[in-house]
């Protein structure tokens, strides 16, 4: 007897549930499109033609949270500045691009200057993200400003218009050495040679690198007693990093860690009783608001060196209240960290740039502008003056010393920016 | 000696960990045959779950278990159901895009809807210490712990002694099979999905007192949670809990008398290790389970 072919129950209920899913993500793929266009882009006026500039950010992947907080700052800087009349009359258009990751850098730094057109970018807050993206400006004539990375190399790879407004990695292992050597070796009344320094680090690039400026700096300051424990950010435990400085009883620390293992670790040094006189973090998770939230009364006296943080002597950073208001009113809550004011300063001292080129963002008339731009220190939201050495490094840049007490990052270091004095942990 | 004993101590307390998260993954390994790569997106979830009713209600996180546990009941349902029972019959590396897929849509949600930041809850035994013969042992860290063998052992119990378990055993066994005697096996099949969203918001429950947090910690741990898995043997109850405490122990022990930087090195050279030595792991059923998950 022949049997006649008819769906199962089974297969129509598969096809349904097949043709379901696919609508569903489809509508999905069109809502969260429609949900993610949205955002300060700068206003495009229909008379004079706007000055276009890229905006390199990852807002997306495991960089989200900073490259975020980012790129916040320079949003607040083009609306306030489009708001005062922009650029010589001309509106700033940023033509915005996220970059997760460093394939994602190269690709939309090739799609910004072929297809967009554009010869000038800022970004990037990942020191790996800046290096891929700006190579691809650089080599192609282009300008690329960088506003929050702090890896050293980014300046030294011999290209002209390649630009960078804060400190690096280096400023940070500097002003580290010099609060040690200036402040922590009187405090505890030992000669600078007597001080035992540990370096607990991550063991990425990030953490590495800063690793490798506190080893060369910290020689020449006459800091010999230097070791290093590296660890993997990753880690659920940090047992075996706690339990060394419980051992070797440390007068200094130095950690770079980012915001789930400074948090681990300072929990697990609680848990074990280990007291460090001066324990300073290096920006990444120390400076976060998350781990003052976390521990609470148990962050107390963990010193941080990292950008200008918001409980700072107001007198050297003019603009900075004016900036918080703002980011409040666009983003209903405090600042994250100090990225978006860092990241501000830099977009505003680009726009003061550009104005004296005329809105020109070549790269010969923005080299010549920059080269001769001078800003005394003292004077911007951040503090930071401006003053670009050869290889487009700002100078006039440095890193603060900040000191957790009472669930605020104050500044306590350089006396000419501090709210409060250093204390020793006890 | 004493340092010894203390690093012991962590490195067990840690493997508890890796035990915990590895148990659900196991289940659905043993018995849907199915590498489930969005595991600890699972437990990432639990994990804001319990969060979030911490900030917003104050609930204590282990009081949180009560809710958390049907909710991620359904989503496993839900996982099963629309998901995975599709592309059943389907070639297993159509399975593992999709799971893949399932975790990366869920680590994206979970950025675009609560940001990159860490959440960390603070409760007042965050910092507890139990001080035995001068060992530091933490106090959520031995909760969890405790969780981890509980979990275990009831579901072993469960696996061993109900009807229901002995179904799930049975379809682990030989599907067709169970299906030829009239058991419905793709209700069970959602049980069982539902049962290792179950155990994997356990871990997030138990894990949140003492870590934080974020959106790609599902990708961290389900990684570890295969490492464990593998070595103590795919389907097996016992071994993913003594695959767990071991790998916490050696990783722990490494960084201390090693380097710190090393200890993540040695978990992946002890996974090559079994795998060319003995691919179905240390408890492993036999020559022949090491495909679990795969046919």
């Amino acid at each position: 007897m022949a049997t006649r072919y008819h769906p199962t129950t089974a297969g129509r209920g598969r096809r349904f549930v097949r043709f379901g899913a696919l609508t569903a993500s489809l509508a999905l793929i069109v809502a969260s499109a429609a949900c993610g266009g949205a955002g300060p882009n700068g206003a495009v006026s229909g008379g004079e033609k706007p000055i276009r500039i890229g905006a390199l950010y990852p807002t997306t992947g495991s960089l989200a949270l900073l490259g975020e907080e980012s790129w916040r700052g320079t949003a607040i800087a083009v609306k306030l500045r489009n708001a005062a009349g922009g650029i010589n009359g001309r509106k700033i258009e940023v033509v915005r691009a996220n970059v997760p990751d460093v394939n994602a850098a190269v690709a939309e730094a090739r799609r910004l200057t072929s297809k967009e057109g554009l010869d000038f970018a800022i970004g990037t807050y990942s020191s790996s993200l800046a290096l891929a993206a700006s190579e691809v400006f650089a080599r192609g004539g282009g300008t690329y400003v960088e506003l929050g990375a702090i890896s050293a190399e980014f300046n030294n790879r011999g290209y002209k218009s390649v630009w960078r407004t804060n400190p690096t990695a280096t400023s940070f292992a500097e002003q580290e050495v010099s609060f040690i050597s200036k402040y922590v070796a009187g405090a505890l009344g030992k000669d600078v040679s007597k001080l035992k320094v540990v370096v607990v680090h991550e063991d990425s690039a990030y953490g590495s690198s800063v690793a490798r400026s506190v080893q060369e700096k910290a020689a020449a300051a006459g800091i010999t007693n230097v070791s290093y424990a590296p660890y993997s950010a990753t880690s659920t435990d940090l047992s075996s990093v706690v339990l060394g400085l419980r051992s070797s009883k440390p007068d200094v620390v130095i950690a770079v860690s980012y915001a789930s293992d400074a948090i681990l670790l300072a929990r697990q040094m609680k848990e074990n009783g280990v007291v460090v006189p001066a324990f300073i973090g290096t920006g990444g998770g120390h400076t976060l608001a998350g781990f003052g939230e976390a521990l609470g009364a148990d962050a107390n006296y963990v010193f941080d060196v990292d950008f200008t943080q918001y409980a700072v002597n107001k007198t050297a950073t003019p603009g900075l209240d004016e900036f918080v208001a703002a980011y409040k009113k666009e983003y209903g809550g405090s600042p994250l960290s100090g990225h978006s004011l860092a990241n501000f300063m830099g977009a505003q001292t680009v726009f003061d740039i550009l104005e004296k080129t005329g809105g020109d963002t070549s790269a010969k008339a923005f080299g010549a502008a920059a080269a001769s731009f001078k800003v005394k220190e003292g004077t911007t939201p951040t503090g930071w003056g401006v003053n670009f050495d050869k290889t487009g490094q700002n100078t006039a840049a440095s890193a603060y010393v900040m000191q957790w007490r009472d669930g605020v990052l104050e500044t306590v270091w350089p006396e000419s920016v501090a709210t409060m004095k250093p204390v020793l942990a006890k | 000696m004493q340092i010894f004993i203390q690093t012991l101590m962590a490195g067990v307390l840690l493997g508890g960990v890796y035990a915990l998260v590895s148990v659900g993954l196991n289940l659905i390994f043993g018995v849907v045959r199915i590498i489930n790569f969005a595991h600890g997106e699972l437990v990432m979830v639990a994990m804001y779950m319990t969060f979030w009713m911490w900030q917003l209600w104050g609930f204590d996180p282990y009081v949180s278990f009560f809710i958390v546990a049907p909710v991620m009941f359904l989503v496993g349902l839900a996982l099963q159901r629309f998901i995975i029972q599709p592309i059943q019959g389907s070639s297993s590396a159509m399975k593992i895009f999709v799971t893949i897929g399932v975790s990366i849509v869920l680590q994206n949600l979970a950025l675009y809807l609560w940001g990159g930041q860490y959440r960390s809850v603070t409760t007042s035994y965050t910092t507890s210490v139990l001080t035995v013969g001068g060992v530091n042992i933490s106090v959520p860290r031995l909760i969890a712990f405790a969780g981890g063998l509980l979990l275990v052992g009831l579901l072993f119990f469960f696996m061993q002694r109900t009807l229901t378990g002995k179904v799930l055993r049975s379809i682990a066994e030989d599907r067709d099979t169970a299906r030829l005697l009239g058991i419905p096996v793709s209700r069970f099949y959602m049980f069982a999905t539902g049962l290792s969203a179950v155990l994997a918001g356990v871990a997030g429950v138990l894990l949140t007192p003492f870590s934080s947090a974020f959106p790609l910690y599902g990708a961290q741990i389900t990684l570890i949670a295969f490492i464990v898995v593998v070595i103590g043997g795919m389907g097996n109850m016992v071994g993913a809990l003594v695959g767990g405490i071991l790998l916490g122990a050696i990783q722990t022990l490494t960084g201390t008398y090693i380097a710190p930087g090393l200890q993540q090195v040695v978990l992946f050279a002890l996974f090559i290790v079994v795998v060319l030595v003995r691919p179905q792991g240390l408890f492993g059923a036999g020559v022949g389970t090491e495909e679990v998950g795969l046919k």
